[in-house]
């Protein structure tokens, strides 16, 4: 790298705080991704080598644990629980919360900041202190161990949180969007589905892949709310890692961690296109 | 094409009553511009029209028809915003098409109609780009389009070129003048520009307050201003005031006792007033008014003279060029007949006229 143009003062100070910028951003990258390189790289140590002391970086890798894990048949039916359970919950709630957050940021309704912040408070409410009374709930609708079960449940964390990021997002457009829609012929559904949604989809689709992660990795209701049939990935990793017989299984561990984790990895990048924002730009003056 | 009847139409937000009943009458293909300061009520009365707004008392007839509950998709109108709230995600065929689109209209005739139309507006190289690709002015004229395109029965305006620069403002403006010979569609047009209503219009509607002020002809308006306020909100460079007793129909007597000959009035007896005159109104003379000037304008075709009279600031606008020198005493004369008398009360000041926009 060449040294900073000696021109002007103020070039080279842009230039400083430029990379300390990105040198912040590689700091705080590895603190977030080491720990995540080293579940995936215990995952393919042998048993031997995830001790040691210094930590291994070289070692010879082994596909054990995941040939082991991945033919026991409840680990595969908890990933497809898992995928049912997380896309389920994810689509209920962004249709419902997106329908919702459009109403509290448009409609104009007598006390609808009050209910969005009831709604919203609602959250406050610690899940421990609900998971048992949602359980005793369940079990009178006979919806115990059901996939539909943990859809339901994970829609009453969800549906909020969807709905007041979508508020803001929908805020952020400006109203005469839909009033031209409804002037040229739309009716307030119409111009929700002709033009807001289409803008939208951008905020749409990171709302959804959030609500989808936080479903996918949730343990409490999962926990007390299926058993053998829709139970979900977390539920076997905290079976392992709560393992009092064997002690933890630290290879298995890393492994289902590792399985659990590369599927959201995947979905993230197919639709990351769709991630950019900025689609509603060019609707104002400019 | 339609007549648009204001009947005693009231807005209220909560418990504040914003429009405290207007009443306008606007025939078939008339252009009316509603022209006042800003927060007048100007934008709500508008959006009542076009139905975004709920009427909370009075009604609104388009044609014959009682519109207070009708939704704005069933009104035929087409209105442009003051950020032209073009859909982002549509091309500008796409955009101007759209309400044709949602009428079922067939797809040929579609497409003809847009291209005649961005053919009017210049449009026609720009068809496939999106609306961030445009310029502001562009993006203002695909708004016009896409409210020319769909021939609606009233055109409506919030401050369409507000968010131009000021030449493209003239040019467009000239351009709808001319729009609107062609079409001759009923418009209502929002401004808070005087010159721009004055310019576009055949009736003008000063607003204020939430009440209409007064309507008339543009020049009718500048003739005969029915109040203080019209008179200091029409015409550029405002009316000069300036207060006082008018004595016997003969002298109007300033606060610190400068009299000046003013044959105007009762010829008996002693009333407070206050006197608005023109700034083109004022002649240069041997005799009339003694005032010092200050600043002297030129712009070729006319000047404009700042000066002191008895304290107060004057402006005087004169046909052609002068040789008249800052520090000079000079005599103003007005006829009797530009003389415009209001009962007194403090003059509205123009920075509570014109938006800071
Ligand atoms: N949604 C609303 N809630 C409460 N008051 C409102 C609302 N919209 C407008 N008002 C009030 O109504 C009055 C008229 O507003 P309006 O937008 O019609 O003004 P305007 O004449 O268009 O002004 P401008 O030239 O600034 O656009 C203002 O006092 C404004 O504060
Ligand atoms: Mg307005």
């Amino acid at each position: 790298m060449s040294a900073p143009a000696p021109s002007t003062a103020h070039r080279t100070r842009t230039s400083t705080s430029h990379r300390l910028r990105v040198m912040g951003g590689i700091a705080v990258s590895i603190l977030f991704l080491f720990p995540i390189y080293w579940m995936v790289l215990t995952s393919f140590k042998q048993q031997v080598d995830i001790f040691t002391t210094p930590p291994k970086f070289l070692f010879i890798p082994t596909l054990e644990t995941y040939i082991e894990y991945m033919q026991r048949a409840d680990i595969t039916r908890r990933l497809v629980n898992t995928i049912i359970v997380a896309a389920g919950s994810g689509l209920l709630s962004i249709v419902v919360g997106a329908m919702a957050g459009y109403a509290l940021a448009r409609i104009r309704i007598r006390g609808a900041a009050t209910f969005g912040l009831l709604i919203l408070l609602s959250r406050g409410v610690p899940p421990i202190a609900l998971a048992v009374p949602m359980f005793l709930v369940a079990r009178k609708l006979g919806l115990t161990d059901k996939h539909i079960t943990l859809i339901l449940a994970y829609s009453t964390f969800l549906i909020p949180y969807v709905m007041w990021l979508m508020r803001s997002f929908f805020l952020s457009l400006p109203r005469e969007l839909e009033e031209s829609a409804m002037i040229d012929g739309c009716s307030r559904y119409g111009a929700l589905f002709k033009i807001i949604i289409p803008i939208s989809l951008p905020g749409l689709l990171s709302t959804l892949i959030f609500s989808m992660i936080l479903a996918w990795e949730e343990l409490l209701f999962a926990l007390v709310l299926t058993n053998r049939h829709a139970s979900t990935i977390p539920v076997a990793i905290a079976g392992i890692a709560g393992d009092t017989v064997n002690g933890a299984n630290w290879g298995a561990l890393t492994a289902v961690g590792t399985i659990t984790v590369v599927p959201v990895v995947v979905f993230a990048l197919l639709v990351q296109k769709w991630l950019i924002t900025g689609l509603a730009e060019g609707a104002t003056k400019g | 094409m339609s007549t648009v009847q204001i009947r005693d139409a009231r807005k209220s937000y909560g418990s504040v009553e914003v429009l405290h009943g207007v009443s306008l009458d606007i025939e078939d293909g008339e252009f009316v511009a509603l022209v006042g300061p800003s927060g007048c009520g100007k934008s709500t009365l508008l959006r009542m029209i076009a139905g975004l707004e709920d009427i909370t008392g009075g009604d609104i007839l388009i044609g014959d028809r009682v519109v207070n509950h009708i939704a704005p998709k069933d009104r035929d109108i087409a209105m442009v915003f003051q950020n032209y709230a073009l859909y982002p995600h549509k091309n500008v065929r796409e955009n101007m098409g759209f309400a044709l689109r949602q009428r079922r209209i067939r797809k040929a005739e579609i497409e003809e109609r847009v291209n005649n139309t961005a053919q009017i507006l210049g449009l026609e190289n720009l068809l496939d780009r999106k609306p961030r690709q445009l310029s502001g002015g562009q993006r203002q004229r695909v708004a016009m389009g896409r409210a020319i395109v769909r021939d609606p029965n009233v055109f409506l305006f919030d401050e369409p070129l507000s968010n131009l620069d000021a030449k493209l403002r003239v040019q467009m403006r000239s351009e709808i003048k001319e729009l609107h010979q062609r079409l001759k569609t009923t418009t209502i047009y929002v401004t808070h520009d005087q010159i721009e209503a004055m310019t576009l219009a055949d009736r003008v509607v000063v607003m204020n307050g939430g009440v209409v002020e007064q309507e008339g002809s543009p020049l009718d308006l500048y003739d005969n201003p029915a109040s203080l306020f019209v008179a200091a909100f029409i015409g550029s460079p405002p009316m000069n005031f300036l207060e006082g007793d008018l004595v016997d129909g003969t002298n109007l007597v300033l606060a610190d006792s400068t009299a000046l000959p003013l044959p105007v009035g009762d010829p008996k007896g002693r009333s407070r007033v206050t006197v608005g005159i023109r700034p083109e109104h004022f002649t240069i003379g041997d005799s009339g008014w003694p005032a010092t000037v200050s600043v002297v304008e030129p712009t070729g075709s006319e000047t404009q003279i700042t000066a002191r009279l008895a304290g107060h600031i004057v402006r005087i606008l004169i046909r052609g060029r002068t040789a008249t020198k800052p520090g000079e005493t000079i005599h103003l004369a007005i006829a009797p007949e530009y003389v415009h008398l209001f009962d007194a009360a403090p003059v509205p000041q123009l920075a509570d006229l014109e938006d800071v926009a």
